[in-house]
């Protein structure tokens, strides 16, 4: 096992709110780590901070291997016009690197048929329905080879059939090395990964 | 139409022939991006600050380019920087910016007693064109074009969503600066053919057309280099048609494929 992720004494400040308030976390591979919490409770402001989307005021986050994250909300302009095969391909894209080799054309191909949206490959993003779309996001987010998938509410939209195929292939990641960290509202989650470690944050802490 | 053709015999059309389209082309193709990030507004804002810094430049007697090609480009980089960090601000920041630096330029080359020289930087003059003009116009061109085909994959993704590049370990500084600085040269070299207040039009228009049109980011580039040069030949060919300015031609042009596009697309 290598430890993939250790967060000591994380603080986030946002003017006088502290979002998140010394939070110490270690994690290595093959690990499935659930967070929840109420709203509000700073479930995504942690999941961000370790996507590197937010900088800790103090303490210190040390990640080992490649990030892929798949956002609660995608930022993003709906109206787009990118295809989803052009979206997908993006989570290949690392430092350094600025053209997609074969390989990475191949594994974008895997992903969208792992999360059965091949059919929807050249099809606009703003064609899509809220669900198919989460799905293009977890598709993105696998076809970049993650050590560390961090996932912020993935099952937000997903109809029962793409829930069950998300957390088959969460099994197959763990099962190859990927170490998960998971923001879900939903306890019955947890049936579908019985060894993964549950995290519940309060007001900025883990309780 | 012969009367037309028959100008292309002129040193000085040709020139303005190869150097707009090439300088019309690769505005729409940075247009691209500047639409897709919602930073519309930054050719015009841009393209008047340039305005004042040439007053500048020509009440000092010296070179426009030492001037307006700094000015400009650090221009760029604080707007987009602003634009990004406060969102809501990036419009403000463009429009005290834009009307405080046109005025100052009115102001300058009024009492330099420039304002004459001005008018041609206001609405361009693209039959005015030197040899350096056209060679300055190819360089461009070639470096915007390469950029573009090197950081195509890179650009896709920025103008798509900047946080998930930045969750990939990606420094998108590098990368708003590279926008900023090929911006700030279309508008510093389109001022002199298309003029300080149309050279936006020229970057803009086009892809908000193509945008109706596309179905991929790939075929939005390629759709608005083609609705631009269309334009750019249109305007070209009305203005020695009906002795209209050639800048106020292509914008008109433009604007027709885009009312076109609006009615008879979607």
């Amino acid at each position: 096992m290598t430890e993939r992720l250790n967060l000591s004494n994380a603080l986030i400040k946002y003017g006088d709110k502290t979002l998140l308030n010394d939070v110490s976390l270690k994690a290595n591979s093959g690990e499935m780590i659930f967070i929840t919490g109420i709203n509000g409770a700073g479930k995504s402001t942690l999941i961000k901070a370790m996507a590197g989307l937010i900088a800790l005021s103090s303490g210190e986050i040390n990640i080992n291997g490649r990030i892929s994250y798949v956002p609660q909300v995608e930022e993003a302009d709906r109206d787009f016009p990118a295809k989803v095969i052009e979206i997908v391909l993006t989570g290949t894209q690392r430092p350094g690197k600025i053209f997609y080799s074969r390989h990475d054309k191949q594994l974008a191909i895997r992903s969208m048929r792992e999360l059965k949206i091949s059919d929807l490959s050249k099809r606009k993003i703003n064609t899509l329905s809220g669900g198919q779309l989460k799905r293009v996001f977890i598709a993105r987010a696998l076809c970049g080879e993650p050590d560390i998938l961090l996932l912020d509410e993935p099952c937000a939209g997903l109809d029962s059939e793409s829930h069950d195929i998300l957390f088959t292939l969460l099994r197959k990641k763990i099962s190859e090395g990927c170490l998960i960290l998971m923001v879900t509202h939903d306890d019955s989650d947890f049936e579908y990964i019985p060894e993964a470690r549950v995290i519940t944050l309060s007001g900025g802490r883990i309780i | 139409m012969s009367e037309i053709l028959d100008l292309l015999r002129y040193s000085f059309v040709q020139r303005a022939l190869i150097a707009g389209s090439l300088i019309s082309i690769c505005a729409s193709i940075l247009g691209v991006i500047l639409v897709l990030k919602h930073y519309s507004l930054i050719g015009h804002g841009l393209s008047e600050i340039g305005f004042a810094s040439l007053s500048i430049a020509a009440a000092l007697k010296i070179s426009a380019i030492y001037i307006t090609a700094p000015a400009v480009i650090v221009a760029a980089f604080i707007i987009m920087f602003v634009s990004e960090r406060f969102k809501t601000a990036g419009d403000i920041a463009i429009a005290v910016a834009s009307s405080a630096a046109l005025a100052l330029g009115v102001i300058i080359s009024s009492l330099s007693g420039s304002a004459s020289n001005m008018s041609s930087y206001l609405f361009g003059s693209v039959l005015a064109l030197s040899e350096s003009d056209l060679i300055f116009a190819v360089i461009l061109a070639v470096i915007i074009i390469l950029a573009f085909v090197i950081f195509y994959n890179r650009l896709f993704l920025i103008s798509y969503n900047e946080d998930y590049a930045r969750s990939l370990g990606i420094n998108i500084t590098y990368y708003q600066a590279l926008i900023s600085i090929l911006t700030a040269f279309i508008i510093v070299t389109g001022m002199r053919i298309m003029g300080t207040l149309l050279i936006s039009g020229v970057i803009i228009l086009p892809a908000v057309s193509a945008k109706n049109l596309a179905s991929g980011f790939q075929s939005l580039v390629i759709y608005s280099a083609i609705i631009s040069f269309i334009a750019f030949i249109a305007g070209l060919t009305l203005s020695f048609a009906l002795n209209i300015p050639a800048g106020a031609a292509v914008i008109l042009a433009n604007t027709i494929i885009l009312i076109l596009v609006k009615v008879f697309i979607k």
